[in-house]
């Protein structure tokens, strides 16, 4: 059959987008292909890798396996949303410093993924972290300075909620300087 | 020759270099190091962070086409007819090309160019690429592939490379010379069969390495533009961009300097994005077809298909020892199973063997290896290209001597080590060689003398070591020309820009480039920003292969930012009136040494040097010393410098399943210096991972109709968080005479060990010998079942009858758990 | 990248909306609930729907409630993720949060409901494949095709149940409630599974499943474990799954039990004769829980339809159904 476009009304890094795709696209193509947004990755077409991986009324979902039709109605926040006019988002900046990124290519769905587990368990041990990133592959870290940067997160998350929003910064002081 | 001392005849190892003024060495330009040895960040890490990162599907072009593949559905077969008229009247779809447009054949060796873009008059594996079209979008142009009507004589399909190469009434490649055999290379060195006869102790056995897959995350993806000024612009996600715009030149016949290639951010590649591959072609093809611009995206599916992933080996390895512990002899067999095309199947025939001499002394060697084609996807170069696969069988015959001997595993390769500064038995120069000290850490780390044998039932340690090349002097096609080259720009802002031909695909190139050229001329990182990877701004570099770059485009930015540093220093000192000696560079400052309080910011230093000098520039290159044994293919693995790793491996086998735990993974890896020891650990960590996976879990395999049988990330199944091991990489830095401030590679060799290390530990910790990869926890089981039979008959659990060999693995010669 | 075939989207606001859409459209539909099964299957042209009806806003199938027998009533939309981390599923049915936890990874436990894996379709090596791929053998059976892969000769597709939940559903006597737009009907979980691969579901066109019963009286009142084989400790399909559930005499020793193993064939099988063999036998006696194991291998026959050594995968069975026991007995998710 042909295909049948319609505008949708999405909600997408905090603002309303209104955006014309045909129904049988996914969410990943169409916040990839439509509104530009590239910082979701395509790497299996179908929900085996978890680098299209975004967040879905702050939950981690696999967008290629996402109708766009279902988001309708529901926050989507993508990798590009986690960066705010405060700057980026601590795991953005952890798995910098931790040195989690080789590629990349991985790091935007499993940022997301983390950022998911730590807004529901911000005290999520090694072994929460490890399950809570099971469904997204790296190719060439062997996961382990992902775990130290999720780590590393939760320790200046833990600061940030002792001494103040001001020391947000605390645990990861060097991150401050250098380039940003 | 004896281990750590310098020969008379190497005494200074750069005597051989052909542009002998360039002395670069350990030492740091200043007094001490100011950025490297650093751990600091990458310098395109936060973008990938961010999301803002562009990889090459991330880019999109006005009037973008779509450009999709239509790929044989038969293992081998002749083409007798292809019909696009029907594709080609389709509403959306621009343009269809055909192998018929495109014949000159391709390939990275000139010699083994077998490939061409699309399928001319045969396909001789299932996914062979037949026809190309560019729609308006990739419904369309999947739609369009459909209607294409393809006439195929069914041949003979060969699946076994031991028929492969016994079958001479079927020839995948009509025109080789030698039937399917695509390379042979037998080579000795020493008295190989003596010295097995003098032997204390031999071991032969059969060894198996299966096919294993690259998996980037990233698939292959390509986008042609071919502009009104006749100019074809490439973006790819290879990891070759010069071999890809040489080989697109030939098969377009379109004049090289009207090609552009550009390599954006690379999601991943380990080897298995560097051929040239047909999606490149296509796409620039129907760019200038349809004069619009054309990208292709493979699927997964598409991926596994294009593959040029590991080799599979049969290999009989027959290994001597003297009572000492001293290693005598190997004698190699090895069958390699090429898959349907060459891809750089002749460097892997002679890796096979070549890559074997070190870290231990190996006095006498022979090795003969035979690559033949069979009808399944072409196998290539993967991260520890040739080698990882006969490693995995020596290093487990070594501990099968040590066994016999009666000596703990890291003690036999200790007592083997070859040292510093020594030729191997087949003419490869090693210079500065840190394994002993490797060994040492994965030793203390692991608490192997106090854990090893006391870990309980079906726990165990392994070991293993390896060398790698960093970077070897063969060039893939002949010229006198430097492997590498940087260009250095400088800003009057105070910034400096790096052109850089070097691919980062994730390992950290840019970072490797700026670190060492923001050394050089006393600058913070974030001063020196690179461009890399574009034909059109960046001098020309071989590609991110054999573990080249570090070493390779290291020294080409140490060469150029000498010679800017040069002039900075004299134009300052000419300024206050001092000796050039006096002005020294660091942190983004010029100050004199001996008068402190005199400082201007490198800025301002460089606006000296443009006035004294003009516009400031710099370039730098690196070519290899003359290297490697006086025989054909001697120059082959012969490297500039070797790397070392240790391994040490804790398994925990379910005596009741044949799963096999793998809780630590130790890895200590000899590196020269550590430019950036976060990067360093970065690879170990990777390299270890990569290995683990392949060991249990990952299989690229055929069915019995020549289908590939798990194309997909759920199938293929590559480690999760849950189930790696935790890896601790330790660094150790020998400091190499000629690499960049002593460093060699760090991102191949690692992977080497961590294969034999597991298996040496299941042997450790249940008594088995397992020899055929993967070790699936069936053939685990059955290997332990055919242990405790062996055992049973016996009459005890220290039984020498010889069980039999099932699931690939040995009888019990040994023991049972200590 | 892989795409999909066109298709129309809708999005129904109440389950009878949802069922009238069914009714109006029937077998040219398709439900898509979490999409973690559906979505891989359409992008492999395994299905070609006109329409794909999505279940997501139908907040009234979501959640877990304890009805007046006493016994768990689960709405089918609700999450696997959900399933797990109930308390009164960890209470009563502590195999189900188990299986539930079992089923690929975190975020797919995220997306896929429970009702989304009683209908899982059936897996074999030979039709989770592109289009492409399957075209180039020839098809089979399920799709398509008029040959199996599997079974030389064989008539009927031999596809497997892959559904974790399911296998511990069918061990805890579970009911199925399914509505159509005309009429609403209640159906013993074993009895919702036919051994026809192809198609396992006694589920007509235009019906929809909305809620799963479990009769689990009170907490510990019925015993229940899970354990699932598979390489991966995450992602992966089951390549044996093995549910059992019992009850206890005042002693502690077996009044009842049963045993389910999947992942074999099309429907989750239930091995007889295991009460008998069990009664009056502690949960903690291995000797016990490995003949019931071994009573379970004598009667399923792992084929070449999964990955992984059918030989292998039989001698399985034994070990995981002890294991199965254990977890029961250790309790938890």
């Amino acid at each position: 059959m042909t295909a049948e476009t319609r505008i949708l009304r999405l909600h997408v890094n905090g603002s309303d987008v209104d955006v014309a795709a045909p129904s049988h696209w996914t969410l990943l193509e169409v916040v990839r292909y439509r509104l530009g947004l590239t910082g979701t990755k395509q790497g299996c077409d179908k929900g085996d890798c978890g680098a299209c991986t975004l967040l879905v009324d702050g939950r981690a979902r696999l967008s290629c396996i996402t109708l766009a039709g279902d988001a309708v109605g529901h926050r989507v926040t993508t990798i590009e949303g986690l960066v705010t006019k405060d700057g980026l988002d601590l795991l953005q900046r952890t798995f910098d410093e931790a040195g989690a990124l080789q590629c990349g290519f991985c790091q935007p769905g499993m940022i997301v993924a983390a950022r998911a587990c730590l807004d529901a368990k911000p005290e999520a041990t090694r072994a929460e972290v490890k399950e809570a990133l099971a469904s997204n592959l790296c190719r060439c870290t062997g996961y382990t300075k992902i775990f130290e940067a999720v780590e590393q997160a939760v320790r200046a998350g833990r600061a940030a909620h002792t001494n103040g929003p001001a020391s947000l910064v605390g645990d990861s002081a060097a991150l401050a300087g250098g380039r940003r | 020759m004896s281990a750590g001392k310098l020969p008379a005849d190497r005494a200074d190892p750069l005597q051989h270099a052909r542009s002998p003024n360039r002395t670069f060495g350990p030492q740091p330009p200043g007094a001490q190091f100011e950025v490297v040895g650093k751990r600091s960040r990458k310098v395109d890490a936060a973008g990938k962070a961010t999301g803002e990162a562009r990889y090459t599907d991330d880019l999109a072009l006005p009037g973008m086409l779509h450009g999709k593949t239509l790929r044989s559905p038969h293992p081998h077969a002749r083409i007798k007819r292809i019909d696009t008229a029907k594709a080609e009247a389709l509403p959306g779809v621009l343009g269809v090309v055909t192998g018929a447009e495109m014949p000159v054949r391709f390939g990275v060796i000139p010699w083994t160019q077998d490939e061409t873009a699309l399928a001319v008059d045969k396909v001789r594996f299932i996914g062979d690429p037949v026809a190309a079209v560019a729609a308006v979008d990739e419904e369309t142009a999947q739609a369009a592939l459909r209607l294409i009507e393809v006439d195929y004589e069914l041949l003979t399909p060969l699946f076994d490379p031991a028929e492969a190469l016994a079958r001479k009434d079927v020839v995948i490649h009509e025109g080789n010379k030698h039937g399917n055999v695509t390379k042979e290379v037998l080579l000795e060195f020493g008295d190989p069969d003596g010295a097995l006869a003098r032997s204390d102790f031999v071991v032969e056995d059969d060894y198996e390495f299966h096919g294993t897959a690259h998996a980037p995350i990233e698939t292959h993806v390509a986008l042609a533009r071919y502009g009104s000024d006749g100019v074809l612009t490439l973006w790819s996600a290879t990891q070759i961009p010069h071999y890809v715009h040489r080989e697109l030149a030939r098969v377009l016949d379109l004049p090289a300097p009207q090609i552009r290639v550009i390599q954006p951010h690379l999601g991943g590649a380990f080897g298995g994005k560097s051929d040239p591959f047909s999606l490149e072609f296509c796409a620039a093809k129907l760019a200038i077809k349809t004069r619009r611009p054309v990208k292709f995206l493979y699927t997964r599916e598409e991926e596994f298909y294009a593959h040029r992933g590991r080799h599979p080996m049969q290999m009989r390895f027959k290994t001597g020892m003297t009572k000492d512990g001293r290693l005598t002899a190997v004698d190699s067999k090895i069958l390699i199973d090429g898959g349907a095309y060459s891809s750089f199947g002749l460097v892997t025939t002679y890796y096979s063997g070549q890559l074997l001499t070190g870290p231990h002394d190996l006095p006498n060697y022979r090795f003969h290896s035979t690559r033949v084609f069979t009808n399944k996807p072409p196998c290539g170069p993967k991260r520890g290209h040739g080698s990882v696969q006969p490693r995995f069988a020596l290093e487990v015959q070594l501990d099968r001597l040590a066994e016999k001997a009666g000596l703990d595993p890291i003690e036999v390769r200790r007592r083997n080590f070859q040292g510093a500064y020594t030729t191997t038995v087949n003419g490869q120069r090693v210079t500065s060689n840190g394994f002993d000290q490797c060994l040492a850490q994965v030793e203390a780390a692991s608490g192997w003398k106090a854990r090893r044998g006391k870990l309980g039932r079906g726990k165990g340690l392994g070991c293993a070591g390896s060398m790698y090349i960093s970077g070897t002097n063969y060039c893939v096609y002949p010229n006198d020309m430097p492997q590498a080259g940087i260009q250095i720009k400088v800003d009057r802002s105070g910034l400096v820009t790096v052109f850089s031909g070097a691919s980062d695909i994730g390992q950290g190139s840019n970072t490797v480039v700026a670190t060492i050229v923001a050394e050089e001329l006393g600058l913070r990182l974030e001063d020196v920003r690179v461009v890399a990877a574009d034909s059109d701004l960046c001098p020309v570099d071989l590609g991110a292969y054999s573990s080249r770059i570090t070493f390779m485009v290291g020294n080409a930015a140490i060469h150029a930012a000498r010679k800017l540093r040069k002039l900075v220093q004299q134009a300052v000192a000419e300024e206050w009136g001092v000796a050039p000696e006096r002005v020294a560079l660091a942190g983004g400052f010029a100050f004199d040494l001996e008068e402190r309080a005199r400082v201007v910011s490198s800025a301002k230093a460089f606006h000296l040097a443009e006035a004294k000098f003009e516009t400031l520039g710099a370039t730098g290159s690196y070519n290899t010393p003359n290297l490697g044994g006086d025989y054909r293919g001697g120059t082959i693995g012969a490297s500039p410098a070797y790397s070392f790793t240790a391994c040490v491996a804790e398994v925990d086998v379910d005596l009741e399943t044949g799963e096999v735990r793998v809780p630590h993974v130790w890895t200590s890896h000899d590196c020269g210096r550590a430019l950036n020891p976060v990067l360093v650990e970065g690879q170990i960590e990777g390299s270890a991972y990569m290995g683990f996976g392949e060991v249990f879990l990952e299989s690229h395999a055929v069915n019995q109709y020549g289908l590939t049988t798990r194309p997909n990330l759920l199938d293929y199944t590559i480690p999760t968080a849950l189930d790696c091991p935790e890896f601790h990489a330790s660094i150790v830095e020998s400091l190499d005479p000629e690499g960049p401030y002593g460093a060699k590679e760090a991102g191949e060799g690692p992977l080497h060990p961590t294969i034999p290390a597991i298996a040496n530990a299941i042997h450790d910790a249940c008594g088995i010998w397992l020899t055929k990869l993967p070790f699936t926890p069936a053939k685990v089981l059955a290997a332990l079942q055919a242990k405790a039979k062996a055992d049973a008959a016996s009459g005890g659990t220290r039984g020498g009858a010889s069980g039999g060999a099932s699931g690939g693995a040995l009888g019990g010669d040994q023991g049972g758990k200590r | 990248m892989l795409r999909l075939e066109p298709f129309a989207f809708a999005k129904p606001q109440t389950t009878d909306e949802a069922l009238a859409l069914l009714a109006r459209h029937g077998a040219k539909a398709k439900l898509i609930a979490g999409g973690t099964d559906l979505l891989p299957n359409l992008k492999h042209g395994l299905y070609e729907p006109e329409v794909v009806i999505a279940l997501s806003d139908l907040a009234e199938l979501r959640g877990v409630a304890v009805n007046g027998a006493g016994e768990l009533e689960i709405g089918a939309m609700t999450t696997l993720e959900e399933v797990e981390r109930a308390a009164l599923v960890r209470a009563r049915a502590p195999g189900l949060a188990q299986a539930a936890a079992a089923v690929a990874g975190p975020t797919q436990r995220t997306m896929g409901t429970l009702g989304g894996n009683v209908c899982l379709d059936t897996r074999c090596v030979w039709i989770n494949q592109s289009h492409f791929w399957r075209q180039s053998l020839g098809f089979c059976l399920k799709k398509d095709g008029t040959v199996c892969h599997v079974v030389k000769g064989g008539k009927s597709c031999v596809a497997a149940a892959s559904n974790d939940t399911a296998t511990l559903l069918v061990a805890l006597r579970a009911r199925l409630t399914i509505r159509s737009a005309a009429a609403t009907r209640e159906v013993a979980i074993a009895d919702f599974y036919k051994a026809d691969g192809a198609m396992n579901l006694r589920l007509a066109p235009d019906e929809l499943l909305t809620r799963i019963t479990v009769p689990a009286p009170a907490p510990q009142g019925t015993w229940s474990g899970y354990a699932k084989l598979r390489p991966r400790a995450s992602i992966d399909f089951p390549r044996l799954s093995v549910g059992v559930a019992w009850t206890t005499q005042q002693d502690g020793t077996f009044a009842d039990a049963t045993v389910v193993v999947s992942a074999i064939a099309a429907t989750p099988r239930v091995i007889a004769g295991i009460g008998e063999l069990l009664r009056g036998r502690r949960p903690d006696d291995l000797a016990a829980l490995l003949a019931a194991g071994e009573k379970a291998r004598s009667v399923v026959t792992p084929l070449t339809n999964i990955d992984g050594d059918p030989q292998w995968r039989r001698a399985m069975v034994p070990v995981f159904v002890k294991r199965s026991f254990l977890a029961g007995a250790r309790g938890g998710a």
